[in-house]
């Protein structure tokens, strides 16, 4: 958040590695909290279901960067990991009656297990080979999953879930599902900023950076790869199980490798190994399509054409402008979003009186 | 047993279809070190491209294939010279997210130029099989499998012998030490997108011509990711040797294991083979291990 | 630098533009539809939706809606869940009375928020089979054959073709839910009438099936194929089966199996006798396409494209006559304002709507949003698809106890 270091001074460690060493840093943290507690006062229901469709990415693009912007494994599974959790939220509600904030977890952990599993080649193969192994991933388990009338309730594939209820309250519309959504995106925020500044965080990084070395200061690659692939599926989990409960139904069409590819596009966008990053390119890869939508129709309109007469050329020029947006953006900041907001910040720490 | 032959002979013709695509994805990688997620679309362009030329304009094949090799090759150079260059030397994985929003452009692109609907490629290539001790040969996967191996061969020959792919293997060893001896990269990285181009302008005639030409043409890039891993990412006979043996399971799959547990084994089979293949050679069959040292 | 300034001024006109809401305007009845015109099913998508505006823009050249003028919003939303639900967030917030949901995984997304919304929303060759039943699905509405319904009217034109006890079905079916979801059917039918029924599934994308189609024609050596393929997979089974030296009249299609576009894919040649069923009649020769051939196009000077009169875009002209009729009804029994709910039961009160033979007779009950399950059988001749068959429909009862079982749960 925007800050400055000016005039103050740490004089314990616990204060030096505080989550926000300084008091204007905790102060707009705050701030933001309170004004995404207050944004359904001031929009209206469509755009608080975009602000809905924004944080549920945005909880599925922290988890993948803190595997692969933190640990450095590059995964293209992530969606059949959402899927997992989707499904197990689904059964353990229909079948089970559990509620909606037991079948978050419920579903988070189910998927880091299946996550866990398929990390296993980590162990052997890097790089782009374990990529592509994580694509295998995606496909098993869709076919699995497809393919198992257990899991999947039918040829159909589909299961409706019951309108989640929260101590009497019937979660049915955009502005209650974002209070349902919103304060877990809100604690996976704030729980993968400690977890990355934490021991564990650290061995993803030695990991990441250079796993020869890291082994040899005595972090036990083996364990934190998998805790790794463990951790970021349970976010997918999560954020799966969420979608499920947003729609009222779990549906493995939703998690296909287009998902992963899109997710991993959104934390490269944003920016591998930051957290921030991630909720930036979660909001950036969401929202550009929609506001594309927006832009070029209305900018059409603009110049006097006919959306029906011409839809076809303004689709097209869209999907151009976004692929060349993508393009654009890393070719100016390789290195993502976040990247871009820290040369703002940097900008305004010394504002007005840089040189 | 005629029933496995039918199937293992068809799964081998697919292969080599397979390769072809798998050759351009292998040509990039190897010398640039860019995964390219946009080679599916590349191909769908060249399919894109001679259907026009075919059908739009009425060419005939005999004007429209130069035309057609032309454009492709134009094509991979401007991408590279337009899109790549600037990222080089960027973070690997910033690279291949360039080649994921070059594909959406790639998509909007096609469809906006030609059109959305499907369009056939008239090739004079008859529809009739070739039926040789009872396993049915269908004359456009024979046309796909010379063509491969046609390509495949010059290849190997080009980057064995001819000065040019010497310089292509000493980039793809080591661009600093290729540079110093004063092999031009620029030009390498070039000729390499044009020659993926290339590749891609005959996988597009090819499985245009089988499928039919619309945008979802580009869906036969996926199928490349198991046959370039089994062979080595940076391998072409890697290439054709991975797409066979996945056209093969694939098929023989298909044939006997589908009627027991309800379909689609074709679909994640291959990747099961890749995955286990993988445990054992990290680096695929042919592909180059990285000795790795602190 | 300069490029970062642009792009962040950009940005922020970008934003300010989209969250300046468009201004409302009354006494227009408004509806909304969604269209995928770049995304997985965009072949189809670039004729439905002219369809559906063509015919908007004909029921406003005639008058409106017993003199209400229809407003329809098109939203593109590239087949993505994501897009689709914020398409449809958008449609209800602008005060949309009823939707066209495109897309199966989109309808299944939003099936829950018609419910809780009391918005119908129409999902023609979209929908789950078993939201027939009103009475459990009170906001959707298939209003056309679902795949259940053209499995029994498929098997039914076999068996008037011929088949008896011991003929081979072969049914090839996309691995996805939409494709599965005949399976039930044709299933219980082979069961009924003593078929040999094998299934063969194909893998999405389904751009190579020669195994499939050796084992059909070699090993299980079928007397029919019935197809329930999407996307580049029909034009590559017709390939195949032809290669294979399968009779194309022996090749019975699902409805999306049976575009131009399929055909000219394989090639018309290759096509040759292949039949494949259509929910609503095609051809230019037709009163209501020639109505909007002169009335939209010929009146305003424009050039008729050449997609007018073509399965896809019919079936878009069918979306569009459903909702402006539904609205009709809805305008004539319950007056203004129009509400979603009332919409519904405008849906429920449509009888023996035919749109000068455009339709099948279609009668909508508060029990049945199907409209009958009628398709017609088309063969391909020449360069265009034939009818060969009156509407027809097939083991009723066996569809609708599928229904009825599906929902009791």
């Amino acid at each position: 958040m925007i800050n400055r270091e000016c005039g103050v001074y740490q004089t314990t460690y616990e204060g030096d590695m505080a989550l926000y060493p300084l008091p204007l840093a905790r102060y707009s943290t705050l701030a933001v909290v309170v004004v995404l507690a207050l944004l359904p006062l001031v929009l209206d229901s469509h755009m608080m279901s975009l602000a809905n469709l924004m944080l549920l990415a945005s909880i599925g693009a922290i988890g993948l960067n803190i595997l692969v912007g933190y640990t450095g494994q590059v995964s293209l599974g992530h969606g059949a990991f959402m899927m997992v959790g989707s499904y197990t939220a689904a059964l353990v509600t229909v079948r089970l009656g559990l509620p909606f904030w037991l079948g978050l977890p419920a579903g988070g952990a189910v998927a880091a297990l299946v996550g866990a599993f398929f990390g296993i080649p980590s162990l052997r193969i890097k790089g782009l080979y374990l990529a592509i192994a994580t694509l295998a991933g995606q496909f098993i388990i869709e076919w699995v999953i497809n393919h198992s009338p257990w899991i999947s309730g039918g040829v159909q594939s589909t299961i409706y879930v019951p309108t989640p209820t929260f101590l009497g309250w019937n979660i049915n519309n955009e502005y209650r599902r974002y209070f349902m959504v919103l304060p877990v995106a809100i604690v996976a925020y704030v729980a993968a900023m400690n977890l990355v500044r934490s021991r564990v965080g650290r061995a993803f990084i030695a990991v990441r950076d250079r796993d020869v070395a890291a082994e040899i200061i005595g972090v036990d690659i083996f364990h934190y790869k998998l805790l790794a692939f463990a951790v970021s599926s349970f976010y997918a989990g999560m954020a799966g199980a969420l979608w499920t409960y947003y729609l009222k139904i779990a549906n493995y069409e939703h998690f296909t490798l287009a998902t992963s590819v899109s997710y991993l596009a959104m934390i490269i966008i944003g920016g591998l190994g930051s957290v921030l990053g991630s909720v930036f390119g979660a909001v950036f890869i969401t929202l550009l399509p929609i506001v594309l939508v927006y832009v070029v129709e209305g900018g059409a309109a603009l110049f006097g054409f006919k959306y029906a007469a011409i839809a076809d050329f303004l689709a097209n020029l869209r999907l151009i402008i976004f692929g060349g947006l993508i393009i654009l953006f890393l070719a100016i900041e390789p290195e993502g979003l976040f990247r871009m907001w820290g040369n703002v910040k940097r900008y305004f720490r010394l504002w007005p009186y840089s040189y | 047993m005629a029933f496995f032959f039918d199937l293992f002979v068809n799964g081998l013709m697919i292969g080599s279809m397979y390769a072809l695509v798998a050759l351009g994805f292998v040509l990039i990688y190897k010398a640039t070190s860019v995964v390219n997620f946009a080679q599916g679309e590349l191909v769908m362009f060249g399919g894109y491209i001679a259907a026009a030329l075919l059908v739009l304009y009425k060419l005939p094949l005999a004007v429209a294939l130069p035309v057609l090799l032309g454009s492709m090759i134009a094509l991979g150079f401007i991408v590279e010279r337009g899109v790549l260059r600037p990222m080089v030397g960027q973070n690997v994985i910033s690279v291949v997210m360039v080649t994921v929003g070059l594909a959406q452009v790639f998509q909007g692109a096609a469809a906006l130029l030609w059109g959305a609907q499907t369009k056939n490629i008239p090739l004079p290539i008859p529809l009739e099989p070739y039926v040789i001790w009872e396993i049915y040969l269908s004359p456009v996967n024979i046309a796909a499998a010379v063509v491969s191996g046609v390509f495949m061969v010059t290849f190997v020959w080009f980057f064995r012998k001819s000065r040019m792919g010497i310089a292509m293997r000493a980039t793809a060893n080591d661009q600093q030490a290729a540079m110093a001896v004063g092999i031009n990269v620029r030009m390498v990285f070039a000729l390499s997108w044009a020659i993926a181009g290339l590749a891609a302008a005959l996988g597009g005639v090819l499985w245009g011509n089988l499928i039919g030409v619309d945008t979802q043409l580009a869906l036969v890039g996926l199928k490349v990711f198991p046959a370039v891993i089994l062979g080595g990412l940076d391998s072409v006979p890697g290439a054709l040797v991975g797409g066979l043996i996945i056209g093969a399971v694939e098929s023989v799959a298909a044939g006997y294991v589908d009627p027991y547990v309800g379909g689609g084994t074709k679909d994640f089979l291959p990747y099961v083979l890749m995955i286990l293949a993988l445990m054992v050679r990290p680096y695929g069959f042919f592909g180059r291990e990285i000795i790795e040292r602190v | 630098m300069k490029i970062k300034g642009l792009l962040t001024a950009g940005f922020a006109v970008a934003l300010a533009v989209a969250l300046a809401a468009p201004a409302m305007a009354s006494h227009v009845i408004k509806v909304g539809g969604q269209c995928d015109r770049t995304g997985a099913t965009k072949v189809v998508g670039v004729e439905i939706c002219p369809g559906l505006t063509d015919y908007i823009a004909l029921v406003n050249k005639k008058g409106g809606v017993l003199g209400h003028k229809l407003e329809y919003t098109e939203i593109e939303h590239g087949y993505l869940v994501d897009r689709g639900v914020e398409a449809y967030e958008r449609l209800k917030r602008d005060g949309a009375v009823a939707t066209l949901d495109y897309g199966t995984p989109i309808v299944y997304a939003l099936t829950p928020r018609h419910m809780d919304d009391k918005i119908p929303g129409i999902t023609p060759g979209f929908g789950r089979a078993d939201s027939t039943d009103g009475t459990s699905w009170p906001y959707i509405f298939p209003m056309a054959a679902t795949y259940w319904s053209q499995a029994g009217a498929g098997l039914q034109f076999i068996k008037d073709q011929g088949a008896k006890k011991g003929t081979k079905i072969a049914h090839i079916y996309y691995d996805n839910p939409a494709g599965r979801e005949g399976i039930p059917i044709v299933e219980a039918v082979a069961k009924k009438e003593g078929y040999q029924l094998r299934l063969f599934a194909v893998p999405p994308p389904g751009v190579e099936m020669g195994p499939q189609v050796i084992d059909i024609t070699r090993r299980f050596k079928a007397d029919w194929v019935l197809g329930h393929l999407f996307g580049q997979a029909p034009a590559v089974s017709i390939k195949e089966l032809k290669r294979a030296g399968f009779p194309m009249n022996r090749f019975v299609s699902f409805v999306w199996g049976a575009g131009e576009t399929n055909i000219e894919a394989a090639g018309w040649d290759t096509g040759q006798g292949y039949i494949g069923m259509q929910y609503s009649s095609t051809g230019r020769s037709l009163p209501v396409i020639k109505e909007i051939m002169q009335r939209v196009y010929r009146d305003e000077g424009k050039e008729i494209p050449k997609f007018v009169g073509s399965v896809y875009y019919s079936r878009g002209v069918l979306n569009g006559a459903i909702l402006a009729e539904g609205v009709r009804l809805a305008v004539q029994n319950f007056g203004l304002p129009v509400t979603g709910d009332n919409v519904r039961k405008g849906f429920e009160s449509i009888k023996n709507f035919d749109l000068q033979g455009f339709l099948p007779p279609m009668t909508v009950t508060s029990q049945d949003h199907e409209g009958g399950g009628w398709v017609r059988m088309y063969q391909v001749k020449g360069t265009e698809w034939v009818p060969i068959t009156d509407w027809i429909r097939g083991y009723r009862d066996e569809v609708m106890a599928l229904v009825k079982q599906a929902n009791k749960k």
